[in-house]
């Protein structure tokens, strides 16, 4: 616009005398914005908690393991101990090693528990105990005994599922089966040393820790194993390790040995359910400054209408039709972004101040929460993401410019005969 | 600029220019066959009945309406075929405007207002400030350039809306019934003020108007009834050019 000084001025000066519209119209930015904020935050802290908690129960941020393995989840489709070991260097290299929390090594497979009282299928998984309970959230899951520990040799951590199908408690032996990594059938015997209780009845009812050492004599796989788990310190940081990892292990990648996968691929249903999640909280914000939006609308159409007369003025001076609309926009988007920035920062300072440390929504519920494996805190702590913070200046930006459109595209059609006549 | 040549050299031109209103039940011819010229530097009464068509001929004249036969030249512009654009550009550069009342922006102080169609135009600011620093002495507005409107008077408002209407030197100001809502002492000052803007910059002023003082003064009568030009009487001495 050629005289954007004059025109600002004359859209301030507006704003002012029509001081309680422009303050409805303002309050309804800063409230939207607030909320926006505050619910942004709250919702990346709540997914943060799915993913951290999905990824701990699950293969980590990242796993690192044969490309077929995730299909087939057989022993044949393994790392080879020369890829296990390159996998390990590469991620305690610079770049990569500030963002990993835990490594842990596992060698997981498909097979049959059994007892006197019966048989059940199982996911058996050999572990390293130390850094396994480091890692994975199953050790606080513990009803009774205890977790697996360093020099455990055929004991054996199991679900209270598959402990009461089995009528098993912590002391009872039971029989493991499965194709050892020559392709044969092989049992192993282990003794129960504790129970744990996830409240998700697939787990509770199937998986069964027990020591790397003994499930790679009992395989006969040595030192080579089916996963490595990676934990990161945030779910952010995944891409960028991801990359990292994928050029310095060109070599094994390229020989088609290993695969470096994130856990979106890895947990496809917990990826789902924030996206599903991310949606929802999309569609509640569209309709949220629909309505705010609306009411712009609304009140700077009135506006118009009720200075019919100022405009029909502007235009017999020479303001040509576009810049009468102008005006109208300027006032709309000044007091649009202002509020809106304004209640971007309230909510930032009100989610930062008050909820830093968590929002308690335990009474909210009823009993435990479970979702796509998952088990939830009911804690949400806000997460802060400049990028989101962009993104929602943006949006309420863009909201307050296209409310206003309406009524600016309305100031630019009046009739100045008709906006100029004296009602006597 | 599109459009026919003007066939004179006149500050506004109309050449059978009628309005006609469309309205049930019957269409109103508010203009009719209307060809009039009025020169640089005249001072013009458009006078006639309520309803005779004087509002709509001064819109007609200053491009607020557009004619529904016939044509309008200002300063040699048609106005016939020129965009709401054009027509914007055209009254910023030709035409100034005095309405009855409520002619000014009420956020902006009377200095503002005054300036307002310079800043348009692009008029620097030494320059803004001398002509309206002169015209506000020369109107005796001189110390209310910082009031905004509410809080002057209805003539000082007027005399704020002259000053804004001359002060980008147009070819021509087109006032309607600028005296009406004014007292006689308050209208005559007025008067006195365009008369003295009309002789010393040669302004040319065209009124529409009830009031027989603005009638006395004209230098040229025109009366109007239902929409044609029923008579049109030159009186005093012609216009400087
Ligand atoms: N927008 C319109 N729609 C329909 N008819 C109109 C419109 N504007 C004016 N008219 C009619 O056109 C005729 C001329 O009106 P105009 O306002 O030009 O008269 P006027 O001479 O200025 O009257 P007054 O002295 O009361 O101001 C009137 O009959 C009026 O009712
Ligand atoms: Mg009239």
């Amino acid at each position: 616009m050629v005289r954007a000084p004059v025109m600002i001025r004359l859209a301030l000066r507006n704003l002012r005398r029509q001081a309680r519209r422009s303050l409805l119209t303002a309050a309804a930015m800063i409230v939207g914005g607030a909320l926006l904020i505050f619910s942004v935050s709250l919702g990346d802290g709540t997914h943060e908690d799915w993913i951290e908690a999905g990824v701990r129960m699950g293969t980590g941020h990242i796993a690192l393991q044969a490309p077929e393995f995730l299909a087939t989840r057989r022993i044949e489709d393994r790392l080879p101990a020369e890829a296990r070991a390159a996998a390990e260097a590469a991620l305690t290299r610079p770049g990569i090693a500030e963002h990993v929390v835990a490594v842990v090594p596992r060698l997981a497979t498909g097979g049959l528990a059994s007892s006197a009282a019966g048989a059940r299928p199982a996911q058996v998984v050999g572990v390293d105990p130390v850094a396994e309970s480091g890692f994975s959230i199953l050790d606080d899951k513990l009803v009774e005994g205890r977790y697996l520990e360093s020099d455990d040799r055929l004991a054996a951590y199991i679900g209270t599922g598959l402990a009461e199908g089995l009528e098993l408690g912590v002391g009872s032996r039971l029989v493991l089966t499965a194709q050892d990594a020559g392709g044969d059938i092989a049992g192993q015997f282990v003794r129960v040393v504790g129970i744990f209780r996830t409240g998700i009845p697939e787990v509770d009812q199937a998986l069964v820790h027990i020591p790397l050492g003994t499930a790679a004599a009992w395989l006969g796989s040595g030192a080579d194993v089916t996963t490595i788990a990676v934990l990161l310190d945030r779910s952010r940081s995944v891409s960028r390790v991801q990359r990292t990892l994928q050029r310095g292990l060109a070599g094994p990648i390229g020989a088609g040995e290993l695969t470096v996968l994130g856990w979106r691929k890895a947990m496809p249903q917990l990826d789902a359910a924030v996206k599903v999640d991310d949606l929802g909280q999309y569609m509640f914000q569209g309709v949220m400054f629909g309505i705010i939006a609306l009411a712009i609308v609304n009140t700077i159409l009135m506006s118009v209408l009720y200075r019919h007369r100022e405009f029909g003025v502007l235009q017999a001076l020479g303001f040509t039709p576009r810049q009468t609309g102008g005006l109208i926009l300027a006032e709309g988007v000044i007091l649009t972004a202002l509020s809106g920035l304004l209640g971007i920062g309230l909510g930032l300072f009100v989610t930062w101040f008050f909820f830093r440390d968590g929002l308690d929504i335990s009474f909210t519920w009823q009993e435990d929460w479970s979702f796509s494996g998952v088990v939830l805190e009911p804690v949400i702590v806000p997460m802060f993401r400049a990028a989101r913070v962009l993104q929602g200046i943006v949006f309420v930006l863009m909201v307050g410019t296209l409310a206003s459109l309406y009524p600016a595209y309305r100031a630019t059609r009046i009739d100045i005969a008709e906006a100029m006549k004296f009602e006597r | 600029m599109r459009g026919s040549a003007d066939p004179s050299r006149a500050a506004v031109h109309t050449r059978e220019v009628w309005k006609v209103f469309e309205q049930e039940p019957k269409d109103v011819q508010a203009v009719r066959a209307v060809s009039l010229a009025v020169e640089r530097g005249e001072f013009v009464a458009l006078a006639g009945p309520s309803g005779s068509g004087k509002t709509t001929l001064l819109n007609l004249m200053g491009g607020l309406t557009r004619p529904t036969r016939g044509h309008v030249w200002v300063a040699g512009h048609d106005l016939v075929g020129m965009s709401n654009r054009e027509l914007a550009r055209m009254r910023l550069e030709h035409v100034g405007f005095v309405f009855q009342a409520y002619n000014l922006l009420p956020v902006l102080t009377a200095y503002e207002n005054a300036e307002l169609p310079l800043l348009m135009s692009g008029v620097e600011e030494g320059e803004r400030g001398r002509r309206i620093g002169e015209l506000f002495e020369r109107t005796g507005l001189a110390g209310l350039e910082d009031r905004r409107p509410g809080k002057l008077s209805g003539g000082q408002q007027q005399r704020v809306a002259v000053i804004r209407a001359v002060a980008s030197r147009p070819d021509l100001v087109l006032a309607d019934e600028p005296t009406a809502n004014l007292d006689s002492v308050t209208s005559d000052a007025l008067l006195d003020i365009m008369e003295e803007l009309n002789r010393e910059l040669h302004t040319t002023f065209v009124f529409a108007t009830h009031d027989p003082r603005v009638m006395e003064r004209a230098r040229r009568l025109i009366h109007l009834v239902d929409g044609v030009v029923a008579s049109d009487e030159r009186r005093g001495p012609e216009p400087d050019r």
